[in-house]
């Protein structure tokens, strides 16, 4: 053994060389992975495992004027397996669970056992309600899990549906209250800061919220359930019975311009928007026109009304074909049948264009115009969910020589149904001209008002004994003697007016299809409700369309309203109406 | 009288004359080790850091037995050692043998588990000493017979180990006997031979494994996904997770991030994001919430754990420590009474230095990953034993040394 010979030679110091090798370049490597890298890896670790949450806040209800619920956000359940973190003892568990999440057996054991390489996350069903949710959390089933999400639900589902609106795919507000009260319905979402594990989990216990989610606040509406739901019931008996294109049925207050109920055939499902033609999600009673017809009338009468150029016992002699104004011919238009000389209750009773036309030439065309306007002809009534055209009234510049006779009664303006309610509104409510609102007051989650919305004046139209002069007018096309006498009411005396106009097709009057129209308040004399009642090309045979398939619909959509809304009855015994005749008082 | 005296002093000189370098710097890492195991299983509440204090007392007991010894007695029982080794790698094909994710690599102790592929290190480095104490070689022709012994010494528990399969641990033996080899004074034309085979092994490897990468994108295969095709048809004796392990240290690039170089990735993260002082005891982020892989993190990734909490400044204390257990081996190699002592010591300082070189470098992406433990701080029964048992030899050779 010769020791010296090994222990010395430079081959052991070779080996000493080598492992010293060794150790300067860990050495090295640790100083560049540590010392020169270690910011950027730490931060990228830190990116790994940091994930920004943000915490979704409940959008709030809207609910109807008693507080029912119109549109709620449910909490529900995205049901899905983290195939990594399935135990073996759960297998048996498994028909449990197919019963609460109502998935065949033999699909949910493919779906969960079937795999080859194991997901993280494969969806199972999505809907799981918050109960089912509970019995399943019960359950313990390692690796089955569901994720909480809100989903918006319409429990009334077609119901005020056009009003209400609907927040699409994206969860975006689209339409109605949902879009244009997002402000206060969507609330705050939180955010915060949470910790994934190396399996991509969430560790609860390193969550951090900086910023709680605030809740979105309770939006309550005017609008009445009942209301509604006796509106929709009518909407339904008017299109079973005549077939119409459309119908449009609105109910407000005239007091205040608070909107109790608004329906529109064709309508949708809320829950279902996505199945219903965008042509049936159309808030009919603000984005259509139409040639309002004689229940326009109540502009010029009203007008004439109030600038003394007619009363109560003025004769207009309704037999004239054509009439000598300002040094010209104009030929007037005809009604129904010859009435003769009638007095001003009966022309207004009767409708007669005649009468109404001779009436628009004794205003004249500015003030005929003026007061159109001032009854909101040719501006947005102001409704706030939007949507609405402004109809057309054209400048007197632009009238031809037919609009004179022809505008008093209904034609050569176009109006939406809205426009039309709200005039005959102003003559409810003393000559004063409201906004339409549909949304009462903002609540919190406990009830507490946030913001109560207060009625809004728009403008004096006529003066009170004008407006109040007009109600004893219109009462009296309710009357035996008028149009309108299918609206009458047993216990109450009605105003209102029908109106039925030939529709414009292809730029003409159609001869066959017509809108029938009826808007009218009750009590007379002291208004509680004013309905308008709008039907597109009802299938019907005759004339008279607004007294025969709007006016009954109003009669049985305000008897059942008398009961809700508890509307006292009219002092019958006093006459309301009165039909008296004035032979000094002639036109013209 | 006097001659006695001297022989007195000098017998007490020898017991008395220990080397405490080695047995204090292993214990503070035997300490560390049962504190990072500790941390990395804080998180899931795991408690194997107990085993392991226990199995370090126990470690002790038996570091200090085999140093009482003198290390004589091994060259005189070294072929029993060997035998005794073989026979317990075979027993793996007994009832005894149990098998842990498709790996054959333990015997059932019922109180605990046994790795015999630990007591074959101690076998083959026994028995190849005790061959190279007893012969002189030098020319690779004067040295034949020598080598073809060694080569059976070698070679059958290798195989033995790798068909387990467990190529990290039979990937400690050739660099022991090489090193043995050499000191041995072979000469260089051997090893010449050996580093151009090794080349070639090289070569081999790489052309494989580009040609498994060129076959995986031709067939728009995955990774781990479509484990098992390639290794079919390949004549290369390798895996394919071998495979993908190679693919993903040199082209981290071309495989899936998350999948296969998803343990290098966080490990590099881990160690890196550690910086110059870490980020403390248990606050290791990547280790807590299992960045880095629960399984491996205690035993073959504790580095990490480590360089992640306690920072560049840790990390380099416990690689000094591991230095100074190196050279220090060393040191006792040169200083040995005879030629098997001398190879004895220098045999186990090369283990150790494969253990630490190849499992730092694989944590911090020199090289692809292999799963060696780290010596004395890594979770693992047999493992620790078996590295105090070769410590204690160490402990024995220079207890035991030439000036007494």
């Amino acid at each position: 053994m010769n020791r010296s010979r090994f222990a010395c030679g430079y081959r052991h110091w070779l080996v000493f060389l080598t492992v010293l090798v060794g150790f300067v370049g860990v050495g090295y490597r640790l100083v560049h992975l540590q010392v020169v890298q270690g910011e950027q890896l730490r931060l990228q670790a830190e990116s790994l495992r940091e994930q920004h949450q943000t915490y979704a806040a409940r959008r709030g209800n809207i609910r109807d004027s008693a507080g029912q619920l119109l549109a709620t956000s449910s909490i529900l359940h995205d049901y899905g397996v983290d195939q990594t973190r399935l135990h073996p003892a759960d297998r048996r568990k498994l028909p449990e669970l197919a019963e609460l999440l109502q998935i065949p057996l033999p699909e949910l054991e493919r779906l969960i056992y079937g795999f080859e390489i194991p997901r993280q996350w494969l969806r199972l069903k999505r809907g799981v309600d918050d109960d089912t949710h509970r019995r399943i959390s019960a359950l313990d089933f390692k690796g089955v899990y569901g994720n909480r999400y809100y989903e918006r639900v319409y429990p009334g589902r077609s119901m005020a549906a056009h009003v209400i609106g609907y927040l699409n795919r994206e969860s975006t507000p689209v339409t109605g209250v949902e879009r244009h009260f997002d402000f206060y319905l969507r609330g705050q979402n939180g955010w915060g800061r949470t910790i994934l594990d190396g399996r991509r989990n969430e560790q609860s216990r390193f969550r951090d919220v900086a910023v709680a989610p605030r809740d979105g606040l309770d939006v309550i509406l005017s609008l009445d359930r009942v209301v509604q739901h006796h509106i929709e019931e009518q909407i339904t008996a008017l299109v079973d019975g005549f077939r119409p294109d459309g119908v449009t049925v609105i109910v407000s207050r005239p007091a205040d311009g608070f909107i109790l109920g608004l329906g529109n055939y064709p309508t949708f499902d809320l829950n279902h928007f996505n199945r219903a033609p965008l042509e049936h999600q159309r808030n009919r009673a603000v984005t259509d026109v139409f040639e309002p017809g004689s229940t326009f009338k109540i502009v010029p009468t009203a007008a004439a009304l109030e600038l003394g150029l007619v009363n109560e016992r003025t004769l207009i002699d309704c037999s004239l074909r054509s009439l000598d104004y300002r040094g010209r011919r104009v030929g007037l238009p005809s009604d129904v049948r010859s009435y003769g000389t009638l007095s001003l209750p009966e022309v207004v009773a009767k409708s007669s264009n005649s009468g109404t036309a001779q009436i628009g030439l004794l205003l004249g065309r500015q003030a005929l115009h003026d007061y159109a306007s001032a009854f909101g002809f040719g501006e947005p009534t102001g409704y706030p969910l939007g949507g609405e055209v402004r109809g057309i009234l054209h400048p007197v510049s632009a009238w031809d020589g037919l609009t004179i006779t022809r505008l008093p009664i209904g034609h050569a303006v176009s109006a939406t149904p809205l426009q039309v309610h709200f005039a005959m509104c102003a003559i409810a409510n003393g000559g004063l001209l409201m906004q339409p609102q549909v949304v009462r007051r903002i609540e919190d989650g406990e009830g507490r008002i946030v913001l109560e919305v207060e009625p809004v004046f728009r403008r004096r139209v006529v003066s009170r004994e004008t407006a109040q002069r007009m109600s004893r007018l219109l009462a009296g096309a309710v009357s035996t003697e008028g149009t309108a006498s299918r609206a009458a009411l047993p216990n109450h005396h009605v105003a209102g007016k029908t109106g039925t106009t030939q529709k414009i097709v292809d730029g003409r009057y159609s001869r066959s299809q017509h809108i029938a129209t009826f808007s009218g308040f009750f009590p007379a004399e002291r208004p509680e409700v004013a309905i308008t009642v709008v039907v597109d090309n009802p299938r019907h045979a005759g004339t008279g369309y607004g007294g025969l398939v709007a006016a009954p619909a109003f009669r049985d959509l305000a008897l059942a309203l008398i009961n809700h809304l508890n509307i006292p009855p009219s002092d019958l015994r006093n006459t309301y109406v009165a039909f008296e005749r004035n032979p000094a008082d002639r036109l013209p | 009288m006097i001659d006695t005296r001297v022989i007195r002093l000098g017998r007490y000189a020898a017991h008395s004359r220990i080397d405490w370098i080695n047995p204090l710097c292993l214990l503070a890492l035997g300490i560390v080790g049962v504190f990072f195991i500790y941390s990395a299983q804080v998180y899931t509440g795991r408690t194997q850091y107990l085993n392991q204090i226990v199995w370090l007392l126990l470690g002790a007991g038996v570091y200090v037995t085999v140093a009482s010894f003198d290390y004589k007695l091994l060259l005189k029982y070294s072929h029993w050692i060997f035998l005794a080794a073989i026979l317990l790698l075979l027993l793996i094909w007994s009832p005894l043998g149990t098998e842990r994710g498709g790996a054959k690599r333990w015997l059932d102790l019922r109180f605990f588990l046994f790795q015999p592929s630990e007591a074959a290190k101690i076998g083959v480095l026994v028995i190849c000493a005790s061959i190279l104490a007893r012969s002189e070689i030098g020319t690779i022709k004067d040295s034949l017979e020598v080598l073809g012994k060694l080569a059976l010494a070698v070679l059958i528990p290798m195989f033995l180990v790798l068909s387990q399969p467990d190529l990290g641990s039979a990937m400690v033996l050739p660099p022991m006997v090489f090193a043995m080899l050499y000191t041995s004074n072979l000469s260089t034309r051997f090893f010449a031979a050996a580093l151009a085979l090794f080349l070639l092994l090289v070569a081999i490897v790489s052309l494989d494994v580009f040609n498994y990468h060129r076959f995986l994108v031709k067939n728009d295969l995955q990774p781990i996904v479509d484990r098992g095709i390639y290794e079919r048809q390949s004549w290369v004796p390798l895996r394919d997770y071998q495979r993908d392990r190679i693919l993903s240290f040199a082209a981290p690039g071309s495989i899936d991030p998350t999948g296969i170089s998803w343990n290098l990735n966080q490990s590099l993260i881990s160690v890196g994001s550690g910086g110059l002082t870490g980020k403390g005891w248990t606050q290791g982020t990547q280790a807590q919430l299992g960045y880095l892989p629960r399984g491996v993190a205690h035993n073959d990734f504790i580095f990490s754990v480590l360089a992640e909490e306690k920072g560049f400044l840790g990390s380099m204390t416990v690689i000094g420590l591991f230095g100074l257990v190196l050279f220090n081996g060393l040191r006792i190699a040169a200083s040995a009474r005879d030629r098997f002592g001398t190879l004895l010591a220098l045999g186990v300082t090369v283990i150790f230095a494969v253990h630490i070189f190849v499992n730092i470098a694989m944590t911090i992406g020199l090289i692809p990953i292999t799963g060696l433990p780290l010596p004395f701080l890594s979770y693992g029964g047999s493992f620790l034993l078996s590295c105090c048992v070769l410590q204690g030899m160490v402990q024995s050779v220079y207890r035991f040394r030439k000036d007494f």
